[in-house]
């Protein structure tokens, strides 16, 4: 539903997005990470018909965003970060206004869009009195009026509260339930995760992509931890199995890289008991997506 | 059917602003009172010099298309660039000649429905205050067509000029300031009426109107190729 191809844009000199090649999927989230300046606004918008590329080409929804951005956008539903709506007018008159100009004929569908949204009570009050919270939602029932099949959404929990931010993600959740390619920048990554499928890290180039779970075993490889009931220094030199990448010992925790934990973890725990090990606990390492983002921007950094 | 849209969302909003309808209502008003107190002060004179008298109480009618639409049009774009709007509009279909049309119309119309409003409750003061009604050949055919012919080209030049200044300007403050620019090349041909460097007749009237349907399609042309959506969009966080 969305693909680029060696995307770019420059901006004079500086370059904002480079040689960016990625896929979104209909019924597909894909979270786009990346520090400030990274380009993800700037990404959406060529995207969403705005800006057009210094170079590469991007089809959304079937149609190229350089030759065809007025096919493009009524195809395209955005949530910019800034919702900019019409604070003077009513939050049905913002929807409307902007129903008639994607050409909603059906006025039943600005009613279906606020209700979506859980805004349907509140129709009549003017923006001006919303909450952030309230207006994000209508900025994203506005993306949805026109029922498109591509969605971007730039940050739209930014500078939200907690408990604005989590209605607005809980209305995403439902969202990617719909057959829509929805592409979310955010800088929250407990987003990213509740939330997408597949995470890609943009530092101007795209530095990684993939599902969370393969994106950390890429990084870090799956690690097994054994809790054991004392320290049993010299335990991870002696292992000795041809399964294992690297072990390593933290007080009472062997660290343990093996290639693959169900079907060589009980090789392993035999083999620890063997050698004499008192097991309290064997489990998966957990790594965060944030220990993902870090090492992959901060590597960048440091290359 | 999306420049109706534009339009009419454009005015629910622009309405919706006090300041806005106080200012809309008071000029016309006050150029109609000063064009009526120029009769009534008249009223007296001897009728051959009634006729100019009257001539230039007209030309108010004639300033007024074109300062409404200098106010109200300055601020269709670097109001909507100022409070964060804009994005989502050219995310929309809209194309950049629907949003400059549609925008100037916004202008465009309620100045001319004033201007004729007012001269028309003119025209009713007169008939009370002057005890001889109108001096005959006042509201000759020329004078007609200007007030009713050429202010819709004169209101559309000022709204474009407007709308030029509007987007290219980069806060609210500046595009007011410059919008008194959108009046002067509309007065030139006031002075040359108030002067009465030439005749107010069907020649002049007709080079006048073809001077502003030019000037308005060169306007339009212009501010749309001025108006630059990836500009806006960068310079506007």
């Amino acid at each position: 539903m969305i693909q680029t191809l060696g995307l770019t844009r420059r901006y004079g000199e500086r370059v904002a997005v480079e040689d960016l090649t990625l896929e979104v999927k209909a019924g597909e989230v894909l979270g786009l990470l990346g520090p400030n300046g990274a380009g993800k606004t700037t990404t959406v918008r060529m995207l969403a018909g705005l800006l057009a590329p210094s170079a590469g080409e991007a089809y959304v929804a079937g149609h190229r965003v350089t030759r065809e951005p007025e096919k493009v956008r009524p195809r395209v539903g955005v949530v910019p970060e800034n919702p900019g709506l019409y604070k003077r007018l009513t939050v049905r008159q913002n929807l409307r206004f902007f129903a008639e100009l994607y050409g909603v004929g059906d006025p039943r569908r600005v009613e279906e869009a606020l209700a979506l949204v859980g805004l349907a009570e509140r129709a009549e009050e003017p923006v001006a009195t919303l909450s952030k919270g309230l207006r994000q939602r209508l900025a994203l029932a506005r993306a949805l009026v026109h029922d498109p099949p591509v969605l971007l959404l730039d940050e739209p929990t930014s500078g939200l509260d907690p408990e604005a931010a989590k209605e607005v993600r809980d209305l995403l959740a439902e969202l990617s339930l719909a057959h829509r390619a929805i592409l979310l920048c955010t800088h929250n990554l407990a987003e990213a995760e509740r939330l997408c499928h597949r995470i890609a890290v943009l530092k101007t180039r795209l530095l990684a992509v993939g599902a969370p779970a393969e994106l950390k075993a890429r990084l870090f490889g799956r690690r097994i931890v054994v809790t054991l009931a004392r320290p049993a220094p010299g335990l991870p030199q002696v292992l000795n199995l041809p399964f294992v990448r690297s072990a390593s010992l933290d007080g009472a925790k062997l660290f343990v890289a093996v290639e693959e934990p169900e079907r060589h973890n009980p090789l392993l725990v035999r083999r620890l008991v063997e050698l004499g090990a008192e097991i309290l606990y064997v489990e998966e390492e957990e790594r965060t997506l944030e220990e993902v983002y870090l090492e992959l921007v901060e590597g960048d950094r440091a290359a | 059917m999306r420049l109706r849209v534009l339009v009419l969302k454009e005015w629910a909003e622009l309405f919706r602003i006090k300041m806005v309808l106080y200012s809309c209502a008071f000029m016309p008003l006050l150029m109609a009172g000063f064009a009526g107190f120029m009769v009534w002060q008249g009223r007296t004179l001897p009728p051959e010099a009634q006729g100019p008298l009257f001539n230039a109480a007209l030309l108010y009618f004639l300033i007024l298309p074109v300062m409404i639409p200098a106010t109200l049009g300055v601020y269709s774009v670097v109001g909507e660039k100022e409070q964060g709007t804009l994005e989502p509009l050219l995310a929309t279909p809209l194309s950049d000649l629907e949003l400059f049309l549609g925008k100037s119309l916004v202008a465009v119309i309620p100045a001319l429905l004033l201007t004729w409003g007012v001269f028309g409750l003119f025209l009713l003061a007169v008939l009370f205050m002057m005890p001889g009604g109108i001096p005959e050949g006042v509201l000759s055919l020329p004078w007609l067509l200007s007030i009713f012919g050429l202010s819709p080209f004169m209101a559309l030049f000022a709204a474009l000029v407007a709308m030029l200044i509007s987007s290219r300007a980069s806060d609210s403050r500046a595009a007011y300031q410059f919008a008194g620019l959108a009046v002067v090349p509309v007065l030139v041909p006031l002075i040359v009426y108030s002067a009465r460097l030439l005749a107010v007749d069907l020649r002049f009237v007709a080079l006048e109107g073809g001077i502003l349907v030019a000037l308005d399609v060169a306007l339009l042309y212009l501010g749309i190729k001025a108006f630059r959506r990836e500009e806006i969009l960068i310079r506007w966080k």
